[in-house]
């Protein structure tokens, strides 16, 4: 059965105020459509994690969706410092999120735990930092320093993550779900299947045959996927490899805007609010920054060998 | 053929003694800027066969211009693997197959700590900072780590406020009874003024050479605790033209590595 709908039909359908997301991307891959109609759908209270968070959470932390983060980094990177994320926590604008803080080693870990159905994760970082005295929502089941049953190391362990629901941006799914992705991975393809259901947003919907082509490509299998949603320049201002560049004027132009709580506002008002979906989004890029501008983004082709799986 | 010699900016001297931090056949971690330049310029000189890759899942990327993350569009096409944060973080850096890791931070203390979580108290920061990210990992687990930062009272800190990425903690036996792998931790410690190495025995750094420009008086001025100098303590070493042309022809063509002078790294 087809899983395709919009965007808005996808989120409505099976993102709740309270839910735990998983949300996908490194600069690479951002599901920024997704994110963009959580924002739209007035969505709150939600625990939100990712490996090397960036812009996008910045904005969810700024609108208000979100009461806790289950964190490694977050910054906009050459832009500087996240603007919302330091207002929400250094003043509490628009309100104090609650972070859990681990790292880039220790939450991949844990997602790749609960995609295993593992309790929980052995780990050789974190040791003798300050991140084991923080803690905060998760209490002491934030990690547990024991000494190895094996050797007798210190070692410390921490949970397995099941978000509610996962979401991630791919370059081409099927009807049914099986997403296919290439290029820079993150904690996407652990972070989806830890997932108890998964959103996909991609740049392309093709036949089940293209995804049998090249199979090794899959990283969550349709049966786990409960949405599918093609959605062409899907994660602008990031990047899709074999698609689009990343906008490095629009991640200036976010930053600049962001680093006050009235630009910050005019910019959802603007790029989130004032959008009814990707589409008209896409069309106000072009109205503002000219046809030429878009386009310049778009990836050039490089195709390798094809590859054959025949026997 | 262009003639370079004497004529660098701070960051170029910077970038260079990082490059010379790294050996041939290295597997080194990057980041962008510093770490980026210093492992290219190694590459381009003294260790062709050192192997870059970045957190976010890339091996022996091939950028066709300077990347300005770890996740940038131009670290995809031509990389040897591309695999994901599990991949590199576990698979490599946790197995203990890197060698070189390099780091910034906000503020770094005499035992190589790195905080780049909070300046100020952590509930009520006065400045918050991104986090750990890939940072904490690399410093307990690669077998050297190269530091970054500007040399000054408040970037130096007899103690940070807060230990994102543990170096020697809090001195001698410290990583060992954490249980971190042996043979790893700080190696050097890289300023605008100086090169900081760690002592084999207190774990603290101590001047191994001052930049040129910079004096050994003005130098423990500007350290908050009480610098230790190497009996053989010299002047840095100025970028070669080898370095500087792998730099300036290669790699950084429009000189974005002097955005660097504008953070104060002069």
């Amino acid at each position: 059965m087809s899983k395709v709908m919009s965007m808005k039909e996808a989120i409505a359908a099976n993102v709740r105020s309270g839910d735990f997301l998983f949300i996908g991307g490194y600069v690479c891959r951002t599901p920024f459509s997704a994110i963009h109609e959580i924002i739209r759908q007035r969505i709150t209270d939600l625990t939100i994690t990712r490996s090397n968070a960036a812009d996008d959470f910045d904005m969810m932390i700024g609108a208000g969706c979100v009461k806790r983060f289950i964190a490694t980094f977050l910054s906009l990177g050459v832009y500087g410092l996240g603007r919302c994320f330091r207002r929400s926590l250094e003043k509490g604008i628009p309100r104090k999120i609650e972070i859990e803080e681990y790292t880039n080693l220790a939450l991949p870990m844990m997602l790749m735990a609960g995609a295993m159905g593992m309790p929980f994760v052995p780990i050789r970082d974190m040791a003798g930092s300050d991140l084991l005295k923080v803690k905060s929502f998760m209490g002491e089941d934030k990690y547990k320093l024991i000494d190895s049953p094996f050797d007798g190391r210190p070692t410390i362990l921490v949970p397995a993550l099941n978000p509610d629901v996962g979401i991630i941006h791919v370059q081409q799914a099927d009807e049914f779900g099986n997403a296919q992705m290439w290029g820079i991975g993150g904690d996407c393809m652990y972070g989806a299947n830890a997932s108890k259901k998964v959103i996909v947003s991609c740049e392309r919907i093709v036949s089940r045959e293209t995804v049998g082509k090249d199979p090794s490509r899959t990283i969550v299998p349709g049966s786990k996927v409960v949405a599918v949603v093609e959605e062409p320049y899907g994660s602008h201002p990031g990047y899709t490899p074999g698609f689009y560049d990343a906008d490095f004027s629009f991640g200036y132009l976010y930053q600049q805007a962001s680093n006050t709580e009235e630009g910050f506002k005019a910019f959802l008002d603007e790029w989130v609010y004032g959008m009814e979906d990707r589409t008209a989004y896409i069309q106000h890029y072009i109205q503002k920054f000219g046809y030429e501008a878009y386009k310049k983004l778009g990836a050039e082709f490089d195709y390798g060998f094809p590859v054959s799986y025949a026997y | 053929m262009n003639d370079f010699s004497g004529d660098y900016i701070k960051p170029e001297l910077m970038a260079c003694c990082g490059a010379r931090e790294i050996q041939d056949n290295n597997v080194v971690i990057v980041g962008t800027g510093f770490p980026t330049m210093s492992a290219n310029i190694a590459k381009h000189t003294h260790a062709p066969s050192a192997v870059l890759m970045q957190e976010s899942g890339v091996i022996d990327a091939q950028p066709k211009r300077p990347a300005l993350s770890v996740g940038d569009p131009c670290l995809n096409p031509g990389a040897a693997m591309i695999g994901g944060l599990v991949d590199i973080m576990g698979m490599l850096l946790q197995a203990g197959h890197v060698d070189v890791g390099f780091l910034s931070g906000s503020q770094v203390d005499r035992f190589g700590n790195i905080n780049t979580t909070v300046i100020g108290p952590y509930e009520s920061p006065k400045t918050r900072l991104p986090g750990s990210g890939g940072a904490n990992p690399i410093g307990c687990l690669a077998r050297k780590t190269l530091i970054i930062a500007l040399h000054d009272k408040r970037r130096l800190a007899n103690k940070v406020d807060f230990i994102t990425t543990p170096g020697y903690i809090d001195g001698p036996g410290a990583r060992e009874k954490w249980g971190m792998p042996e043979n790893t931790g700080p190696h050097v410690l890289i300023t605008n003024k100086a090169v900081l190495r760690f002592d084999k025995d207190t774990k603290e750094a101590y001047l191994a050479s001052y930049h040129p420009g910079s004096t050994i008086e003005e130098i423990r001025d500007n350290t908050p605790w009480d610098l230790q100098v190497s009996d053989s303590v010299h002047e840095t070493l100025p970028p070669t033209e080898e370095e500087l042309r792998a730099l300036r022809e290669k790699l950084d063509p429009f000189r974005m590595i002097s955005i660097y002078e504008k953070k104060g790294y002069v």
